[in-house]
């Protein structure tokens, strides 16, 4: 990494701060939101994907699968994403050659923070400019945590990143209850990304992903959430 | 969090306080001083690809200044921007098809073939040794499952499917003009979006072509070879277009 830099481009201020981290974590700011909800038997992604017309929407897809039981979303740079993603299925299939077991997703998660810290501090790098939300289902139930440009990473209940995120967390904090089940959790989080939705809703301009106990993340057809939509109505 | 930055974020490809990346917002100003538009459209059928062929002086062999470059059979592109930059890019975009064909025995799709270029291009944009290169990319080919593909990569490293693209110093005019004809979702054939592609340059940039002034790629499912279009055939699309309208 960083062919003739020895140096790192991420150094202290003098008040302690690493500020290439704070601008990476306004870059995340500042792009789509996207948001997720656990439920007690599942686990549902859902990002807003606003394109020009001329763009063709089948041909972008902002959540991704990492294996078939982890999927994840970001809200950022989409090509710094594509990078982690990439490195996140290599990862993952390592683990199950040498395990001959599926990735945990709290696993995948350290490797992939660890990966985002590495380009805090290697010679000639910058942070990512993504935050990532990452979904999994185990034996131990269904899982969610998002992981920070700096390389931080939480697990959530519920929990939004991009430009709206203040609001549609204080939004889902009214709304969310350890019991809630997926169905309820995908139409929560459908209401919630509606809040800050600037123009009309449809099933062209946002992604939705589930994964339930069938350990089988998905992401919906424009189809299936044209059906949640109307049932919204 | 505001802060001030140490003023390397203008020179290599760090973070600014507002989160911004300004050497890749400089390369897609790099993209516009070659003074080139580019149009790319998709039809029922058919991609089609378009740019200017501008010889400066007339000493120049106009056969060697192009922009459209076959990378397989099958794909070819456009490259609008910086023309040393571009070659570059060409030639990993043609060596990136060729192993894949080695390596598992079938031709690169053209979507893989344009996320494995944003994906280069991303690569500069996080490494501060190498500056972002200051080309866009639209990449077009027929793919057996799914039919004429249009893509476009930029320096940011993103790789984005398009119905149709513009690229260059005219290109939200460009942009604007296709916007209008795309909306009611019609289906072109090869000759209407050659035609369209043609009409969309030319009135962008006022101006009525001569066969030899425009460089025309086509890829159809009939003929899925990537081809440039003769100054002949050329010549056919601008005299059906001057009689349509």
């Amino acid at each position: 990494m960083g062919e003739n830099y020895s140096f790192s481009l991420t150094t202290f201020s003098p008040s302690g701060k690493l500020v290439q981290i704070e601008y990476a974590l306004a870059r995340v700011a500042s792009g789509g939101t996207s948001l997720a909800v656990k439920a007690k038997d599942g686990v549902v992604l859902c990002t807003e994907k606003k394109l020009p017309s001329l763009m063709d929407v089948s041909s972008v897809e902002k959540i991704s699968l990492v294996t078939s039981n982890i999927g994840f979303v970001y809200s950022g740079m989409g090509p710094d994403s594509r990078v982690l993603l990439r490195k996140g299925r290599k990862k993952a299939q390592k683990y199950y050659r040498t395990y001959h077991d599926p990735i945990p997703t709290a696993q995948l998660v350290k490797e992939l923070a660890s990966v985002m810290q590495e380009f805090t501090q290697s010679g000639g790098v910058r942070p990512f400019g993504c935050s990532l939300l990452i979904a999994g289902y185990e034996e131990s139930g269904p899982q969610l945590y998002q992981v920070d440009p700096s390389g931080s990473y939480f697990a959530w209940k519920a929990t939004a990143i991009g430009k709206n995120q203040n609001n549609a967390k204080t939004f889902l904090e009214k709304r969310y209850n350890d019991d809630i089940e997926i169905d309820d959790a995908i139409n929560t989080a459908i209401l919630t990304l509606k809040e800050g939705f600037e123009g009309e809703m449809n099933e062209n301009n946002i992604d939705i992903g589930i994964i339930n106990a069938d350990r089988k993340f998905r992401v919906l057809t424009p189809t299936e959430i044209k059906d949640y939509l109307a049932e919204l109505q | 969090m505001s802060g001030s930055s140490a003023g390397f974020d203008r020179h290599i490809t760090i973070f600014s306080p507002e989160g911004r990346l300004y050497q890749v917002e400089y390369a897609f100003k790099a993209v516009k001083t070659s003074g080139q538009t580019s149009i790319a459209v998709r039809g029922e059928d058919s991609c089609v690809v378009i740019t200017q062929k501008k010889v400066p002086d007339k000493l120049f062999d106009a056969s060697s200044i192009t922009h459209l470059f076959t990378i397989t059979e099958r794909i070819g592109c456009i490259a609008t921007g910086m023309i040393a930059d571009a070659r570059v890019l060409v030639q990993r975009a043609r060596y990136e098809a060729a192993e894949f064909k080695y390596k598992y025995a079938y031709e690169m799709p053209v979507s893989y073939l344009a996320k494995r270029m944003a994906d280069t291009a991303q690569v500069y944009t996080q490494h501060a040794y190498m500056r972002p290169l200051g080309v866009d990319l639209i990449f077009i080919g027929i793919d057996d499952e799914v039919g004429p593909q249009l893509y476009k990569v930029d320096p940011a490293g993103s790789c984005i499917g398009y119905k149709a693209c513009c690229s260059g110093v005219k290109d939200q005019e460009a942009t604007n003009f296709l916007e209008k004809k795309y909306k009611s979702n019609p289906k072109f054939s090869v000759d209407e979006t050659i035609q369209l592609a043609i009409s969309a340059l030319q009135t962008v940039l006022s101006v009525d072509f001569k066969p030899n002034e425009i460089e025309v790629g086509v890829v159809t499912k009939a003929t899925p070879r990537f081809t440039v279009l003769s100054v002949e055939e050329v010549d056919r699309h601008l005299t059906l277009l001057a009689e349509r309208d």
